[in-house]
């Protein structure tokens, strides 16, 4: 491993984190693997319902419109502009968190700046592309979509949709509010007075997690 | 004696200060991007042409997804440079995913096939009537 | 200055300013609040769960009496019911619906509040700072919030029992459609959100509560406390907080989507009903995708709460024994097995409900072989005793007890876990047999035996011995006595969860056996408030603790004051030099862990 420790280092003896990592980020990262099992909940339980329907919507055809554009015949290309904002933040994000391992405060600034209008603008991506469905009839129990084969659908297909995107809509906009209350203890010197700034690094990964689930609820709702 | 409350924090500002590479973030976005690109078009293709034929490409979407979440663990959220042991905290319990998924989506296919086989109403209504091209509706289409 | 080494490296601590304003409390004059209602302190957060989790005992008794006599005397009022529960039990007979809400709540309130909350919040939070060395534990400041969800959450699900519809009453595994269509019964009304509500901030706390136990295990141990030293609790409580972080949040996911099917108009697990006589429109759904979620996370719970107990009990095996707890590896590797295992079995509470019968057989394999760390338990636990000094104090009474019981019901879970005999046994007594004698008496053993071992540490005195043996006499007889004739009752068919068994040809040649059963059931619990009198009566009354280590034990709880302050040790914590069970080792009676390994000392840990 790329850390930089003597080989003869004993870890495990007591007295010291056997990770070298302080117990704020451990319980960050316990926090997400617990969150990785909420999320993971629903998406076997989206998945288990689809293979217990006998037919299901095609995503590439509910899932083709573009603000301003209209129905594009380009299927999946507003979805894609969202993933692309939601890695361009990830992005920012480490950016910040390497600023605050240099002790550049006003980079942590710069970047944290950054990474909350991503996720602002993530977050009005989906306010449209829900207001757009809801104007195609889809909400929670109600599904305008036929399945592919043409028979009528079952409501799942928007019940498990709305609650999973709305789920981690939730978080997207639980960490736009972390960010921005780190971005104010940044710029009132908190984090400087401290000597370091290892609460960004746990806002980060927050942040990255929830990048990390899209990247699944992706490819679970819009892909496959 | 040292006060174990203060360890924690104290060895971690201090140890790491070594990593971030600005250059390999900059590789994993990239990386991330592309694979999404491929993505996409794989699904244009498959949407306008047919091709590659559905199984394929949803393995495909699998393995590219796993990519990217390997990617975005190890690199963004610096997963690639803890210890190895705290790395196996991580992973070991990951792997439980494998069965929790397994067994549902085992049990899910199993329950459409009993009901098909228990419940000949239920088929009928779930079974297209006649190939859905023909009624000159698009599939999907709103009703 | 005692202090110093506690209050030095201003530059470090600024991580821990939770801490820092914390440590300072030992000079400033704390207020009856932060001292007893929003302590930061573990060992009064360990009280308070204790207590809550004590008056839900009594509440979840209580119910469980109830409804006793209705199963024993069916045919017969009793008029002072109506006095007590009013409209609950109209002309003294308690009506059909809330016997299923005492029921519900029942196992709700006993499995969750009581054996989870109840029991390991009180020890994690009691034990492991103080066996690990550490001050406190990592956040003592989410510690508390931890509490305090449990606290938010418990008032919720009370409430529940006053509303005009009732609490929920479709069990305590919540499937829909009870829990889903609000029409189905009065008590998927209201009861039902109630249910729900105060579930996830019991989820909250669990949660909480996890992470700070494995942090701090992991983190905050004192310098020589490697973790093949730590005492085989924290062992337990570490594996306990893993399976509790992991799998709750799977119960909550699953509980997420019943809200939206009572409330939006979705089908998740809604399909093909009749209410009424009415259809209702849902399709697509699947009950049985709830059962799947349910028990992803209600296996694991099963071993929540049993996990404390065995660390526990092995803990007071080992010390009362005077001899090393018998096979230490094997007792973390199969702690770890188990916690492994508890994840991959959950559908063999399934095996009736169409699961795929071929995956059925996979969990057949997977749950048998549950019954192999099990087994290596019971035999460590055996041979520690074997040849051992024994001394038989209430604690190692109800440590004894413990292994008996969990025999008792582990060997039916062999039964159960084949799934063709369990086609015949499902939903019957067996069941309820299997799981009180597995889970829930023994659970309550592992629960009396840390009570008693731990009071003086707890409260700086000793509860009475007479009362304790009496108290471990009857609830070990009276265990037996009533869930015992349950498997035969079970073997006959006879199916939980009915209201009147008199109905039944088949079933009636046990209303005498019923009768017994709920007598001895109101025996046992009277002879809990007696328990409860004893705790509440010791702290104020009890005989006073005069030595720091009044059990001769290794460990480092005992190397503090009696009372400790906040902050455990008032001058350094302690160093480590040794395992936890150096007992009749080179002909002394025990080492403390503290104490540094001799140069002639045997071969040691
Ligand atoms: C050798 C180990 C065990 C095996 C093979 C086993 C197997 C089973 C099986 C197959 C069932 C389902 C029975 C049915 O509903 O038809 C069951 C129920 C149950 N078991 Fe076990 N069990 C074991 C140990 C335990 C332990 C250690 C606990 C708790 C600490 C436990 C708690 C429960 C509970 C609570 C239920 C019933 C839940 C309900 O339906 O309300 N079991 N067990
Ligand atoms: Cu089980």
């Amino acid at each position: 491993m790329a850390n930089v420790v003597p080989a003869n280092q004993k870890w495990w003896t007591g007295g010291k984190s056997p990770f070298n990592v302080e117990y704020g980020k451990l319980m960050m990262w316990y926090f997400l693997m617990s969150d990785a099992f909420t999320f993971g909940a629903f998406l076997i339980s989206y998945g288990t319902v689809r293979f217990s329907s006998n037919s299901w919507p095609d995503p590439n055809y509910v899932f083709r419109s573009f603000p301003v554009i209209g129905e594009m015949d380009i299927p999946l290309a507003f979805v894609s502009l969202m993933t692309f904002i939601l890695i361009m933040s990830s992005v920012t994000m480490v950016l910040a968190v390497a600023a605050g391992h240099a002790n550049d405060k006003k980079g942590v600034i710069k970047w944290m700046l950054w990474t909350i209008l991503g996720g602002l603008a993530f977050l009005g991506c989906q306010a449209w592309e829900w207001t757009h469905l809801y104007h195609q009839g889809a909400w929670w129990g109600r599904n305008p979509f036929d399945n592919i084969d043409g028979t009528a659908a079952s409501t799942n297909f928007t019940n498990f949709f709305f609650t999973i995107t709305g789920f981690h809509g939730f978080h997207v906009f639980s960490g736009v509010i972390i960010n921005i209350i780190m971005l104010i203890m940044t710029i009132k010197g908190v984090f400087e007075r401290r000597g370091h700034y290892l609460m960004i690094e746990k806002a980060g990964l927050y942040w990255h997690f929830v990048d990390l689930v899209w990247v699944f609820v992706f490819t679970c709702f819009y892909l496959l | 004696m040292e006060n174990t409350h203060h360890t924690g924090g104290h060895a971690a500002a201090h140890a790491e200060e070594h990593s971030f590479d600005k250059k390999a973030i900059w590789r994993t976005f990239w990386i991330l991007l592309i694979i999404t690109i491929v993505e996409l078009v794989l699904a244009i293709l498959h949407f306008s042409t047919g091709f590659p034929p559905k199984l394929l490409l949803n393995g495909t979407f699998i393995i590219l997804t796993l990519a990217k979440a390997f990617y975005i663990i190890a690199e963004f959220m610096h997963l690639r440079h803890e210890i190895r042991n705290m790395i196996m905290t991580i992973a070991v319990p990951a792997l439980l995913f494998i069965w929790f998924i397994a067994a549902f989506l085992w049990d899910g296919d199993s329950y459409r096939n009993l009901r098909n086989r228990y419940d000949p109403y239920h088929k009928e209504q779930s079974m297209p009537k006649k190939a859905p091209e023909h009624e000159g509706a698009k599939p999907g289409e709103l009703h | 200055m005692a202090n110093d080494s506690f209050h030095g490296h201003p530059e470090v601590v600024t991580t821990h300013e939770v801490h820092h304003d914390e440590h300072h409390v030992h000079h400033h004059k704390e207020t009856f609040i932060t001292k007893y209602v929003f302590s930061q302190d573990h060992k009064m957060i360990a009280k308070q769960f204790l207590i809550t989790g004590m008056i839900w005992a009594i509440m979840g008794g209580l119910m469980s009496v109830l409804f006793r006599l209705q199963l024993g005397y069916p045919d017969q009022t009793f008029p002072w019911l109506e006095d007590i529960l009013g409209r609950w039990a109209r002309g003294g007979k308690i009506s059909v619906e809330n016997y299923y809400a005492l029921v519900t709540m029942h196992g709700t309130v006993l499995v969750f509040f009581v054996l989870t909350g109840g029991l390991s919040g009180t020890f994690a939070n009691l034990l492991i700072p103080l066996q690990i060395g550490a001050r406190d534990m990592a956040s003592p400041f989410l510690n508390m919030l931890s509490y305090w969800f449990f606290f938010g959450g418990s008032i919720v699900m009370l409430a529940s029992l006053f509303i005009q519809t009732g609490p929920f009453s479709g069990g305590w595994t919540f499937y829909p459609p009870l829990s889903a269509l609000g029409d189905a019964s009065p008590g998927s009304k209201a009861g039902a959100d109630y249910w729900i509500i105060g579930m996830a901030l019991f989820i909250i706390s669990s949660l909480l509560g996890g992470l700070n136990y494995i942090a701090t295990i992991l983190n905050m141990r004192t310098k020589g406390m490697s973790m093949s030293r730590l005492p085989l609790t924290c062992w337990a409580l570490l594996f306990t907080a893993i399976l509790g972080v992991l799998s709750f949040p799977v119960l909550l996911s699953g509980v997420l989507l019943v809200v939206f099917d009572r409330h939006a108009g979705t089908s998740f697990y809604l399909a093909d009903i009749f209410v009424g006589g009415k259809a209702l429109p849902n399709e697509g759904g699947s009950a049985i995708l709830f059962q799947h979620l349910f028990w992803f996370l209600g296996h694991p719970e099963v071993y929540i709460i049993i996990l404390p107990a065995m660390g526990l009990v092995s803990e007071i095996m080992a010390i009362n024994c005077r001899k090393p707890i018998f096979g230490y590896m094997a007792m973390v590797g199969s702690l770890f097995a188990i916690a492994i295992l508890a994840f991959l079995v959950w559908a063999h509470h399934m095996f009736v409900t169409g699961l795929n019968p071929f995956l059925g057989s996979v969990f057949v394999l997977l749950t048998l072989l549950i019954a192999v760390p099990s087994a290596i338990k019971v035999f460590n636990w055996l041979t520690t005793m074997w040849r051992g000094n024994i001394r038989f104090t209430p604690a190692m009474l109800f440590a004894v007890g413990f292994v008996s019981l969990f025999i008792s019901g582990g060997l039916t879970g062999i039964w159960l876990g084949n799934s063709t005999l369990d086609i015949h046994l499902h939903d019957t007594y067996f069941v309820i047999a299997h799981f009180h004698i597995v889970m829930g008496v023994s659970a309550f053993f592992g629960m009396f035996a840390g009570i008693y071992h731990w009071f003086p540490k707890m409260y700086g005195r000793y509860m009475n011995n007479s009362l304790a043996y009496i108290h471990f006499w009857v609830t070990l007889v009276g265990a037996y006595l009533i869930f015992w004739p349950m498997h035969y009752q079970g073997l006959a068919g006879m199916p939980r969860r009915y209201f009147d068994y008199s109905q039944w040809l088949s079933f009636s040649q046990f209303s005498d056996l019923n009768k017994f059963i709920s007598t001895v059931a109101m025996i046992v619990f009277a002879v809990q408030l007696l328990f409860v009198f004893n705790f509440f009566y010791s702290i104020f009354k009890g005989r006073r603790v005069t030595s720091t280590n009044p059990w001769h034990a290794t460990t480092l709880e005992w190397t503090t004051p009696v009372r400790p302050g906040h902050g455990n040790w008032p001058g350094e914590i302690p160093e480590v030099h040794r395992w936890a069970y150096d007992y009749g080792k080179d002909g002394r009676d025990f080492i403390p862990q503290t104490e540094p390994v001799g140069p002639n000392e045997s071969k040691h840990h």
